[in-house]
C-alpha cells in the first residue's frame, strides 16, 4: 500500500515517569523500523571509581546514595558480598531483618511505580494527578502502601531516603519491640489493600504482546527470591553468584552512558516478571491461589504483566515481613564483629527492578581495590530495545506519531527503568 | 484554635536546608513543627487530618537569596507536568492531594529564595537570616490566632 511507504521520525527528547534522564530515537522507513535507540544521556556517575580506596565500613552508606528509590538493594548486596568474603555468619535475627528491610523497599518502590508511573498509561492519563481524578480510591490505596513501605525502611534504616541502618555484620541498631508491634498491626491491616491491588492490576487491559525472552532472577531453595539464592535463567541455567561473569557480559554502546548487559550474547529480562516466572512456585499458597484466581498463566511471555507481578510482590513482601516479625525480640547485639581480609567479594540480590550484582576486590586492610556494580536497568536495556521493536510491530507502525510515541513510552515505563542507577535515560526521536 | 501542622522541607545540601532552618527557629519559639527530607508523594498523607498546613521550602525563582515569597493556590493550581519519582516535588504532591480532595482547608506555602545547594555545604547567611525571620513571622501570626 502506498501510504505504508512513508518515512517517520519520532523523537521523545525527555521521557517522563521514569527515574533519570533518557531519550528514544525511532525511525521508520518504508514501513520498516530502520533505527530504534534507547539513548541514556544522563552523565555517568562513576560510583565504582568513588569506592576505590574506601574502607569496607563506609560501603553500605556510600552505595545507598546510588538510588533514592532502591538504596536498600545496594546496601544489602554490598553487605552480602563483603560478609561472604569475611566469613561472617549473620545472626538469625540480622538475617531475617535484612529480608524485612528489603521487603519495605519492594513495597515502597512497587507501589510508587504502579500508581505514579505506570498505571496512568493504561487509563489514558498523562500523570498520576489525572489518574487520581479518575480512580481516587485506587491512588489513595497506592499512596498508603507506599507510605507503609517507607515506614518499614525507616524502621531499620533510620530514614527511608538513603537509609543508614546497615553495617557489615548486621545492623547498627535494633528497633524496639513496641515499634515492631505497631508495624505488625499496620502490615496486617494492609493485607486487604494488597489483595485488592492484585485484582485491580490484573483487570487493567494491557497490550497482548507475546514475546520469546529469557527471564533471569535469583532463586532460593525455599524462599521467594529477594536477598538470597543463586542465579537462575528460564533456559535452565542455575549458577552461583560467583559465576555471573562466565555467562553475562557488559558492553558499551555509543548512544548510552549505561552499559548494555547480555546473557550468552543475547538480551534478557530481569525484574518482577522474570522473578515471578522463575519463582512463582515459591509464593505462599494463599498468594498462589489469589494469582490463579486472576487467570494469569505463568511463565508469562507478555512483559506488560510486570504490572500485576509488582502487585503480587507487594503482597508477598507484606506477608514475609509479617511472618519474620512474629515473635520479634531485641537481640543482645544487632551485629557481629568483622575481620577483613584480602580477596574478591561478590553478592547478588533482587532490587525492585531486578537482579543486582556487586563485585569488590578488597585489600588486607579492608579497603576497596576496585568495584563493579551491575544494576538491573543496564541488564534490561537491550531487552527494552528488543521489546520496543517487537511490540511496535505487533501494535502496527501505521498509527499516528502520538500513538506510536505513547506506545513506546508504555513499553519503556513498564520496565520501571532507573536511569540514575544505570548511568552510572528518555528524550523519543522518531524519523519516518 | 484550628489544628495546625508546620512542615519544613529540605535536604542536607547548602541553602536547601532553608525549610529545616525555619523549623529549628520555630521549635525554639515553642511552635511545634517538623523537618521533612524530600518527602515526595508521602507529603500527601501529611496534609490530611488538620485544618491548616504551613509548608516552607527552598525555591530558586531568580530573586536575591533570602527573599521570601508566599504562594497562593492559583500559583500552582493546574500544575501537571510529567512526573518522575526522582523529581516528585512539593507542587506535584500538592496537585496530587488536590486531585484526591486531600488539601487542608487552609494551606500557606512559603518559599525561601536560595543561592546554591551543594551536598554537605553549610547554608548561606542570607538564607539563615530569612529562615529565622520567616519563623518569627509565622510564630507571631499563630500566636495571634490563639
Amino acid at each position: 500500500m502506498p501510504e505504508q511507504k512513508r518515512t517517520v521520525a519520532i523523537q521523545v527528547p525527555v521521557l517522563t515517569r521514569v527515574e533519570g534522564e533518557g531519550a528514544l530515537d525511532l525511525r521508520i522507513d518504508d514501513g520498516e523500523i530502520s533505527e530504534l535507540r534507547l539513548r541514556i544521556f544522563e552523565p555517568p556517575r562513576f560510583f565504582e571509581k568513588f569506592l576505590e580506596g574506601r574502607h569496607y565500613s563506609e560501603i553500605p552508606d556510600m552505595v545507598a546514595r546510588i538510588c533514592g528509590i532502591c538504596p536498600v538493594a545496594y546496601q544489602v548486596t554490598a553487605a552480602q558480598a563483603l560478609e561472604a568474603l569475611y566469613n561472617v555468619e549473620l545472626s538469625p535475627w540480622a538475617r531475617a531483618m535484612r529480608r524485612v528491610f528489603y521487603c519495605g523497599e519492594w513495597i515502597q518502590s512497587h507501589s510508587l511505580h504502579i500508581h505514579l508511573l505506570a498505571a496512568p498509561d493504561f487509563f489514558g492519563c498523562s500523570s498520576a494527578i489525572e489518574l487520581a481524578k479518575l480512580a481516587p480510591e485506587e491512588v489513595r490505596r497506592g499512596l498508603r502502601l507506599q507510605a507503609l513501605g517507607n515506614a518499614l525502611m525507616d524502621l531499620f534504616g533510620a530514614r527511608s531516603v538513603h537509609p543508614v541502618g546497615v553495617r557489615i555484620g548486621g545492623f547498627h541498631g535494633a528497633p524496639s519491640e513496641a515499634r515492631i508491634r505497631e508495624m505488625r498491626e499496620k502490615l496486617a491491616a494492609a493485607l486487604p489493600d494488597a489483595e485488592a491491588l492484585i485484582r485491580w492490576t490484573a483487570a487493567i487491559p494491557v497490550p497482548q504482546d507475546d514475546q520469546a525472552f529469557v527471564s533471569v532472577a535469583t532463586r532460593h531453595a525455599h524462599d521467594y527470591a529477594i536477598e538470597g539464592g543463586g542465579i537462575a535463567a528460564s533456559d535452565g541455567l542455575a549458577i552461583g553468584v560467583e559465576a555471573f561473569d562466565d555467562h553475562f557480559a557488559e558492553r558499551h554502546a555509543p548512544h548510552s552512558t549505561a552499559l548494555y548487559a547480555a546473557y550468552h550474547g543475547q538480551p534478557y529480562l530481569v525484574g518482577p516478571l522474570a522473578r515471578l516466572n522463575l519463582n512463582h512456585d515459591r509464593l505462599p499458597p494463599r498468594i498462589r491461589a489469589l494469582l490463579a484466581e486472576t487467570g494469569l498463566a505463568l511463565p508469562s511471555r507478555n512483559v506488560f504483566h510486570s504490572l500485576v507481578a509488582r502487585a503480587v510482590e507487594i503482597l508477598l513482601a507484606l506477608s514475609e515481613a509479617l511472618r519474620l516479625l512474629e515473635g520479634y525480640r531485641v537481640p543482645d547485639s544487632p551485629w557481629v564483629p568483622v575481620t577483613p581480609r584480602a580477596g574478591v567479594a561478590q553478592g547478588c540480590t533482587e532490587a525492585p527492578r531486578g537482579l543486582l550484582w556487586h563485585r569488590y576486590e578488597m585489600d588486607a586492610d579492608g579497603c576497596v581495590v576496585n568495584a563493579r556494580i551491575v544494576p538491573p536497568t543496564s541488564q534490561n536495556q537491550a531487552r527494552i530495545e528488543e521489546d520496543l521493536r517487537l511490540s511496535l510491530m505487533s501494535f502496527g507502525l501505521d498509527h499516528p506519531d502520538d500513538a506510536l510515541r505513547l506506545h513506546c513510552e508504555k513499553v519503556i515505563r513498564n520496565y520501571d527503568p532507573c536511569i540514575s542507577c544505570a548511568t552510572h535515560f528518555l528524550t523519543l526521536n522518531v524519523e519516518r | 484554635m484550628s489544628r495546625v501542622r508546620v512542615l519544613g522541607i529540605g535536604s542536607p545540601s547548602g541553602d536547601d536546608q532553608a525549610g529545616w532552618l525555619a523549623v529549628e527557629a520555630l521549635l525554639g519559639l515553642g511552635v511545634d513543627a517538623s523537618q521533612l527530607d524530600r518527602p515526595g508523594a508521602n507529603l500527601v498523607s501529611l496534609l490530611a487530618g488538620v485544618d491548616h498546613v504551613i509548608l516552607i521550602d527552598a525555591m530558586q525563582g531568580g530573586g536575591a537569596p533570602g527573599q521570601v515569597r508566599r504562594f497562593e493556590r492559583h500559583d500552582w493550581r493546574g500544575y501537571d507536568q510529567g512526573l518522575s519519582s526522582h523529581g516528585f516535588g512539593v507542587l506535584d504532591a500538592l496537585a496530587l492531594a488536590e486531585a484526591l480532595g486531600g488539601l487542608p482547608p487552609r494551606l500557606d506555602l512559603y518559599g525561601i529564595e536560595i543561592a546554591s545547594a551543594h551536598p554537605g555545604a553549610a547554608p548561606g547567611r542570607a538564607v539563615r537570616t530569612a529562615a529565622v525571620r520567616l519563623a518569627a513571622g509565622i510564630a507571631a501570626r499563630l500566636g495571634e490566632a490563639v
